[in-house]
């Protein structure tokens, strides 16, 4: 596929943020492209710098105190580096983001039809009235019951639920081909994540758009997403598609982190197994890799030298290991 | 310019949150303000045997003078040295700071303190007692008092003024304690079985402390404009007793032949007040490392 | 919101009822004899009782309070002993002189605070920010009577313009322009007050909100910095701005005397000074039965404001 095809191509991306204590890196090294109606995962813990990664692919980072490097197009448009003004075009009308609290995420004090069709009187120029109309449409659309009366509440009327569907209608107004999705569920409770999800599968769909799901939840990830993308210490360690990594993962975290998932095939009682230690502190990172502290196959040359993005052999996986886990393929999952 | 003490509580609940960290270090302008103010302290209790003119001796032949090396500021319009009735002066306001804020949160606090703890009746009762008195003009209330109250004296201002700011410090304190008494460190020591005194002492005292101290200071330069007001209305001490706030009263008729006895007492106020201010504010954002967003 | 309005209205005319009572007593334990004051002091003993009677002064405080509640439900504030004159006339007409002064200092405060703290809070520590501050804090420490004083000083006398005098203050019906000039200085010096004030409250909570979520999320569709700041971040920050405002105007009603007094505004504060010298009972009492009443109002109207602004508050 030409350049020009790719929704999304992220080339050499690094985000270093300044602060008293010195500069820590908080993305190094990233590169991948994403297709239209493509789902991504970023799959991380806290720490990896995959909020920070969404947010560096919208140009959404803070403006003071961040350096970006590498290149982000989005549609042939070259995000990084683009002044606020240049960015601000896009933002909205061909990149969304659905943030992680919807408690947060929504102004308190202003009610919630507004927010939802701020976009479209502001930025489309559309009329009070036909601003109305699509916002209870898309109210209808993520499934807000009473959409023409819900246009008026504020957000602390809703429960949480209702909320984060809210904040996906505000998202999708301005009708984005891209829709970076933030954790959009930590923090409500199970089941709704469920019908989160299952929203943003179905909205993805009916409207064609890419979706990057970012969260440190694998189960999220695994039937929701065609690729995914395993982040540590702000790099990526693992990329390829769902399938291929959940069942050929070769380098040791994301066996880790799956281990580390409670599985319905299990048996009951399983422990859970624990990655010992913890996240590195970025501005402190040991040489070589920054998995190897706490990594139970490192070898001497993992503590030395950092692994670069190596194919493994199936199309579109690679991983970044001196010492892999060993190939599964050719044996039965 | 000052405000009343309830829009500086106001002022200080909000700013609590807007402070950078890197702001929170105590600077070189926070000790030099401290320095300022110390100096101002001693001067006034040495004010006795330091080489000054007397302040009350009143020199027809030099009256209305301009500052000179006999007199650094000037004299006023009765001949007398103005820079050691500033000196002089000083006594007034640092009295009247210190001894109404003495028995403001002497009685204030602990109230306020014990209200916030223990809730139920007793803080009831005793916050809309206070509460109603906050609604009252204190100032008000206190040049009525003071109007009536003759003959007047120090102590008695100092009474007043100390009584009329307890409603503001119970509150103050009351509030603080009540965001403190509610976090989990203290319903754990509790839990563990803590006596009230204990608790009191050993974890509400320390975390109120700070900003008390900021009030405090806050309060002392409140109280201070407070007495100079009052001289205005002819209610602060008597003359020929040098006060800053009877100084710049004074002054006002001569305004057009003699700048300086406006001037000096002025910027002698302004400067202990702006120290003041300044000690209380950084010290504030200095102890409020909880409250800072990064 | 409508019952909230109301618990807060009953509380406050509670409190209203309980200032009356203690107003009335201070001014009536207080030492001071208004027949005294009107006799004069030469006058025989008995004449003194006489009046006193006359005056209803010798029956019993609760009976005298009564009295006075009994007349001010029917409108009437009674009449000065020491001027004959109706106190609520005397009060009609300082009245309007502190609401002007209020209106045209708020108005300044507030049209130079709001813009001033949303420049400083998009670039914080910027050299706007930093001069303001500064600035701020240095007038905040300087009290009302020294700055007038100085004021007076430096810009009547050295610069020759002309400033208040005993009489010089000059209605708004006779004129206008010589009514502005006259409130210039006090309205001014009022107005620098309430701006420090309202600048750094709003300053900061602008800082705090822009900091939320909700104005990154803002910003992720695209709207302006201007719009954020003006549709987005001011209204959940206005709430201290709102509360703030309120104490404030309350305190300039019954504070602000101090700046009619020096630059002879006859305003509710200067009339408030002159009658408490006077031991005119009748008067000092109106004023702060008045002064009370509008601080309330005054709160009310600013709780009701917040309201609209910010409608969380009446929901918890």
């Amino acid at each position: 596929m030409s350049q020009e095809q790719k929704l999304l191509v992220v080339k050499d991306l690094n985000t270093t943020f300044q602060t008293p204590a010195g500069p820590l890196p908080a993305v190094g090294g990233v590169s991948f492209d994403l297709n239209k109606n493509e789902t991504l995962g970023i799959v991380g813990e806290s720490g990896s710098g995959k909020t920070v990664l969404s947010r560096t692919i919208m140009g959404l980072q803070p403006r003071t105190n961040v350096t970006v490097s590498g290149s982000v197009l989005l549609n042939g448009f070259e995000v990084v580096g683009a002044s606020e003004e240049e960015k601000r075009k896009i933002w909205g009308l061909q990149v969304a983001m659905v943030f992680q609290d919807p408690m947060t995420s929504l102004n308190p004090v202003t009610r919630v039809g507004k927010q939802i069709d701020e976009i479209l009187r502001v930025r489309m120029g559309m009329d009070r009235q036909s601003a109305k109309a699509r916002a209870i449409e898309l109210l209808e659309l993520v499934g807000i019951p009473s959409p023409s009366q819900r246009y008026r509440v504020f957000p602390g009327e809703l429960s949480g639920g209702m909320r984060q569907r809210v904040v996906i209608a505000t998202a999708l107004a301005g009708s984005p081909q891209l829709l970076m999705a933030d954790e959009p569920t930590t923090g409500l409770d199970v089941t709704i994540q469920a019908q989160i999800l299952n929203l943003l599968e179905e909205i993805k769909e009916r409207l064609k758009m890419s979706v990057v799901l970012v969260t440190h939840d694998l189960g999220v990830v695994a039937t929701r997403t065609s690729r995914i993308i395993v982040m540590y210490a702000g790099r990526i360690v693992e990329i390829g598609s769902t399938r291929e990594v959940f069942a050929h993962h070769r380098m040791p975290y994301t066996r880790a982190l799956l281990d580390g998932s409670p599985k319905v095939s299990n048996p009951s009682h399983t422990r859970l197994m624990a990655i010992p230690g913890r996240p590195p502190n970025l501005q402190d990172l040991p040489p070589g890799c920054s998995f190897a502290p706490r990594c139970s196959y490192a070898t001497d040359r993992c503590h030395q030298e950092r692994p670069e993005l190596e194919p493994s052999g199936a199309p579109g996986h690679f991983f970044a290991c001196w010492n892999p886990l060993p190939t599964t393929r050719g044996v039965p999952a | 310019m000052s405000s009343s003490p309830l829009v500086r509580e106001m002022i200080e609940d909000a700013t609590v949150r807007d402070t950078p960290p890197r702001k929170r270090r105590l600077g070189i302008l926070f000790w030099a303000c401290v320095g300022w103010l110390i100096l101002n302290l001693l001067a006034a209790i040495l004010a006795n045997v330091l080489p000054m003119k007397n302040p009350f001796f009143q020199d027809y032949a030099v009256v209305n003078a301009s500052p000179s090396l006999h007199h650094l500021f000037g004299t006023d319009d009765l001949g007398r040295d103005i820079f050691s009735r500033v000196v002089f002066g000083s006594r007034v306001s640092i009295e009247v700071g210190l001894g109404a804020m003495f028995i403001g949160f002497g009685f204030g606090g602990p109230l306020g303190m014990l209200a916030a703890y223990r809730r139920g009746k007793f803080d009831t009762f005793l916050t809309t007692f206070m509460y109603i008195f906050l609604a009252f003009p204190a100032i008000i209330a206190t040049i009525a008092v003071l109007s009536f109250w003759t003959p007047r004296s120090l102590l008695k201002i100092i009474v007043v003024v100390g009584i009329a700011s307890v409603p503001i410090i119970y509150r103050v304190i009351r509030t603080a304690t009540m965001n403190i008494a509610t976090k989990d460190y203290v319903i754990a020591a509790k839990v563990q079985g803590a006596t009230d005194r204990r608790i009191l002492v050993k974890e509400l005292l320390p975390n109120v402390a700070p900003i008390g101290v900021s009030f405090l200071l806050i309060g002392v330069a409140t109280v201070i404009t407070l007495e100079g007001s009052l001289a205005f209305l002819g209610l602060s001490v008597n003359p020929p007793t040098p006060s800053w706030g009877n100084m710049i009263n004074e002054s006002r008729a001569i305004l057009q032949t003699n700048p300086w006895l406006a001037i000096f007492p002025s910027v002698a106020m302004c400067l202990f007040l702006l120290c003041l201010n300044f000690i209380g504010d950084r010290l504030r954002s200095h102890f409020d490392v909880t409250e800072v967003k990064l | 919101m409508a019952r909230y309005l109301v618990r807060r209205l009953i509380m406050l005319l509670g409190i209203v009822f309980v200032i009356t009572v203690g107003a009335f007593y201070l001014i009536h334990l207080l030492p001071g004899d208004p027949a005294v004051v009107i006799l004069g002091t030469g006058d025989s003993p008995l004449n003194r009782a006489k009046l006193f009677a006359q005056l209803g002064l010798n029956k019993p405080i609760y009976e005298q309070y009564f009295v006075w509640m009994g007349n001010i439900i029917h409108g009437n504030l009674g009449t000065s002993f020491i001027s004959q004159t109706p106190v609520w006339g005397t009060i009609k007409s300082a009245l309007p002189i502190d609401l002007e002064l209020m209106v045209i200092s708020q108005i300044l405060a507030f049209a130079a605070a709001i813009p001033l703290a949303m420049r400083s809070a998009k670039k914080p520590d910027g050299w706007l920010d930093r001069i303001l501050s500064a600035g701020s804090f240095t007038l905040l420490s300087i009290p009302s009577f020294i700055a007038i004083v100085l004021l007076v000083l430096f810009v009547a006398i050295d610069l020759g313009v002309p400033h208040t005098g005993v009489s010089s203050y000059v209605g708004l019906s006779t004129d206008w322009i010589g009514n502005l000039e006259s409130l210039s200085l006090p309205s001014f010096v009022l107005a620098v007050g309430s701006f420090v004030v309202y600048y750094r409250v709003l300053r900061s909570d602008l800082i705090a909100t822009l900091q939320e979520e909700y104005i990154t999320m803002a910003r992720s569709k695209g709207i302006s910095q201007r719009r954020i700041l003006w549709r987005h971040a001011l209204r959940p920050s206005s709430v201290a701005l709102l509360g703030t405002a309120g104490v404030n105007i309350g305190g300039l009603l019954a504070g602000g005397f101090i700046v009619q007094y020096l630059l002879d505004i006859p305003g509710l504060g200067y009339t408030l000074i002159s009658a408490i010298g006077l031991s005119d009972y009748l008067v000092v009492q109106g004023i702060v039965l008045v002064v009370c009443v509008g601080v309330i109002l005054i709160n009310f109207f600013f709780d009701f404001v917040i309201n609209i602004v910010d409608p969380r508050i009446s929901r918890e």
